[in-house]
């Protein structure tokens, strides 16, 4: 069986002209997947950390207008903001990046279809990379992904040498495909799978049903403390993650009678997170702020979506001031049930 | 040595003198260190101190869950820790009563885990014999690290920008601020309840990570810890965005050694800058 081919060389070319035609190409960088340059070299090392921050920016900026607002007397006029509907290329993410929107798309369609996300996600073409990278913090694995996973990507990139053996994994990618195959040719499939089979896949560590029904019976455990007295409260682990969604609004005013309302990246580790207006605070100690963070990953979006909120990339951990790792929580976790 | 350290924390649990010692334990399979809060005897046996000891864990001392939860702390401590503990005994934060200080010699440490580089913070540092303890415990490793002072290069190099080139310079390091605000968590002297930024009624500071949100923010923070940061650098090592603050931090601290004869968290019997008035004060660096 025969599989697409592209080159390093066509590669490059291919990424030229496509920035020719308008779109915008992100490669991963070491803050996080940033803007290729025409006549950039396009490099991809599939063996290096996951960046420091994941590309959900793109998609879902840190701060975004909402609405604009002019206010005039009595009347209030509004704005819509213009979204930005160029096409986004994000070339080599990770599986454990590449799985993010599709995870996200879920609450951002749930109850209410949000059109900011949607455009975006919509005009965003995805090419996932192998993963050759697994350090103490990974665990794609335990959450149902693997370096090889082609979940939420539109094409899969596989290294070879001199270029990349390429799978077509969704109708937009195949739609992208027919259009650019002057630059494709083909190789052998036994080459990529031969590839895929020397991939060091992290091990399996913790079963996130033992790990769900952990939570549901111990909400009020002491274990929950434990965790808050070390959790700082900053937002570093949400912020750096490619999943964790939660937003705030608030309103700009640029003077008294203009404005725009802005949808701002928020966490739930931050301590006013849940501060009502009344000024009580259902989650007022880290812990109780902690147990969110975990259960909203690992109990609630799985029962709601039947998705775990976590695709095992591990920033959370790598980047956290006082070294809490979440895999092993969450593998301490899966092993209560099992005493 | 670890041995002695163990014995001492061992005593203040027994006598009951503390509930709790804060240190560092080795993470498992690694060479790096976290915190870790020793409630029982049989706990302290874990505890190190090496040149892996990056976290200031005075930040602990301010916690809510902390402080409410165990009163009486012990803590292993720095000499660049000990400094920001003595700055929030002179901001009556804490009670010099409630804290049992276990001052490590220290012989410098890393800037970063993976980094096996000397922290900027230690080339100068003048508390390597902790200035102020109730016990000395000595590093396990005591080779003297070195390295150079690659900040102080930086801070020379912005002095002598104009004012558009630091403005250009500092807006390029802020726009990959993402407001997570590890830099305020990780501060030992930003404990207050509520934040300036998380006002809302007005809002002072805009929350959101624009351009000019960032530089409220980042600059805010510089002003409010001014005379005040002790120069531990943890706000720069725990930057996921790798955002150089200390040079701001550090300009900050020069400029009040210079004009007020200042340095922060050095005696818990002096006033602090801001909350002292002298009439010989200098004034004509204001502008």
């Amino acid at each position: 069986m025969e599989e697409k081919f592209i080159s390093q060389v066509k590669l490059q070319e291919l990424c030229n002209e496509l920035i020719d035609n308008n779109f915008d190409i992100f490669i991963p960088k070491e803050y996080g997947y940033q803007k290729l340059v025409k006549g950039e070299n396009v490099t991809l090392d599939n063996s290096l950390k996951p960046t420091k921050s994941s590309f959900k920016d793109i998609i879902f900026p840190k701060a975004e207008p909402i609405i604009y607002y002019k206010k005039n007397k009595s009347d209030i006029e509004i704005i819509d903001p213009q979204i930005n509907k160029k096409t986004n290329i994000i070339l080599g993410a990770k599986p454990c990046d590449a799985k993010s929107v599709a995870i996200m798309s879920k609450v951002f369609n749930w109850d209410y279809k949000d059109e900011f996300f949607n455009i975006r996600a919509e005009n965003t073409l995805i090419f996932g990379i192998l993963c050759n990278f697994n350090d103490e913090f990974c665990f794609c694995t335990s959450v149902g992904l693997s370096p090889k996973s082609t979940e939420g990507s539109d094409l899969f990139l596989v290294p070879l040498n001199d270029g990349y053996g390429v799978r077509i994994i969704s109708p937009k990618g195949e739609d992208f495909y027919q259009k650019y195959n002057s630059y494709f040719t083909t190789v052998d499939n036994k080459l990529i799978e031969e590839i895929e089979s020397n991939v060091k896949e992290p091990d399996i560590v913790f079963d996130s049903e033992k790990v769900r029904n952990w939570i549901k019976e111990n909400f009020e455990d002491s274990y929950w403390n434990t965790l808050g007295e070390y959790c700082l409260g900053c937002g570093q682990c949400a912020f750096v993650c490619p999943v964790c969604h939660c937003f705030d609004i608030v309103d700009e005013d640029y003077c008294y009678t203009e404005g725009r309302r802005m949808k701002n990246w928020d966490a739930c580790q931050f301590e006013i997170f849940t501060l009502h207006a009344s000024g009580h605070n259902p989650r007022d100690d880290q812990s109780k702020r902690y147990r969110q963070r975990i259960s909203h990953k690992f109990k609630y979006y799985p029962e709601k979506f039947n998705e775990i909120l976590c695709t095992g990339c591990g920033r959370c951990s790598r980047g956290c001031p006082v070294s809490i790792d979440i895999k092993k929580i969450v593998t301490e976790i899966g092993s209560f049930s099992e005493v | 040595m670890d041995s002695s350290l163990r014995q001492i924390a061992n005593e203040l649990l027994n006598t009951g003198k503390v509930n709790a010692i804060i240190g560092y334990i080795p993470v498992d399979g690694t060479t790096r260190t976290k915190p870790f809060i020793a409630t029982k005897t049989d706990e302290v046996d874990k505890f190190v101190v090496n040149h892996n000891i990056l976290n200031n864990l005075s930040v602990y001392l301010t916690k809510d869950e902390v402080k409410k939860n165990f009163k009486k702390i012990g803590i292993i401590a720095k000499g660049c820790d000990i400094k920001s503990i003595i700055a929030l005994i002179q901001e009556n934060q804490i009670l010099r009563d409630d804290i049992v200080i276990i001052g490590v010699k220290c012989s410098g440490v890393y800037s970063d885990f993976d980094l096996q580089t000397l922290a900027d913070k230690c080339i100068s540092c003048e508390v390597r014999e902790p200035h102020l303890f109730d016990y000395l415990v000595e590093m396990g490793d005591s080779s003297e690290l070195r390295g150079e002072d690659r900040k102080l290069k930086v801070i020379r190099q912005i002095e002598a920008m104009n004012a558009e080139e630091r403005w250009d310079f500092f807006e390029n390091e802020f726009s990959r601020c993402i407001k997570c605000y590890a830099c305020r968590q990780v501060c030992p002297l930003c404990y207050c309840e509520r934040c300036i930024v998380d006002k809302t009624i007005p809002r002072w500071i805009e929350s959101s990570a624009h351009k000019r949100g960032n530089f409220a923010w980042n600059l805010v923070r510089a002003f409010h810890l001014s005379g005040r940061c002790v120069g531990c650098g943890e706000c720069e090592r725990v930057c996921p965005m790798d955002i150089p603050l200390s040079l701001l931090n550090r300009k900050m601290m020069m400029v009040t050694q210079e004009e007020f004869n200042y340095k922060s968290g050095m005696d818990i019997n002096v006033p602090t800058l801001i909350g002292s008035y002298d009439l010989k004060d200098n004034e004509e660096f204001i502008e």
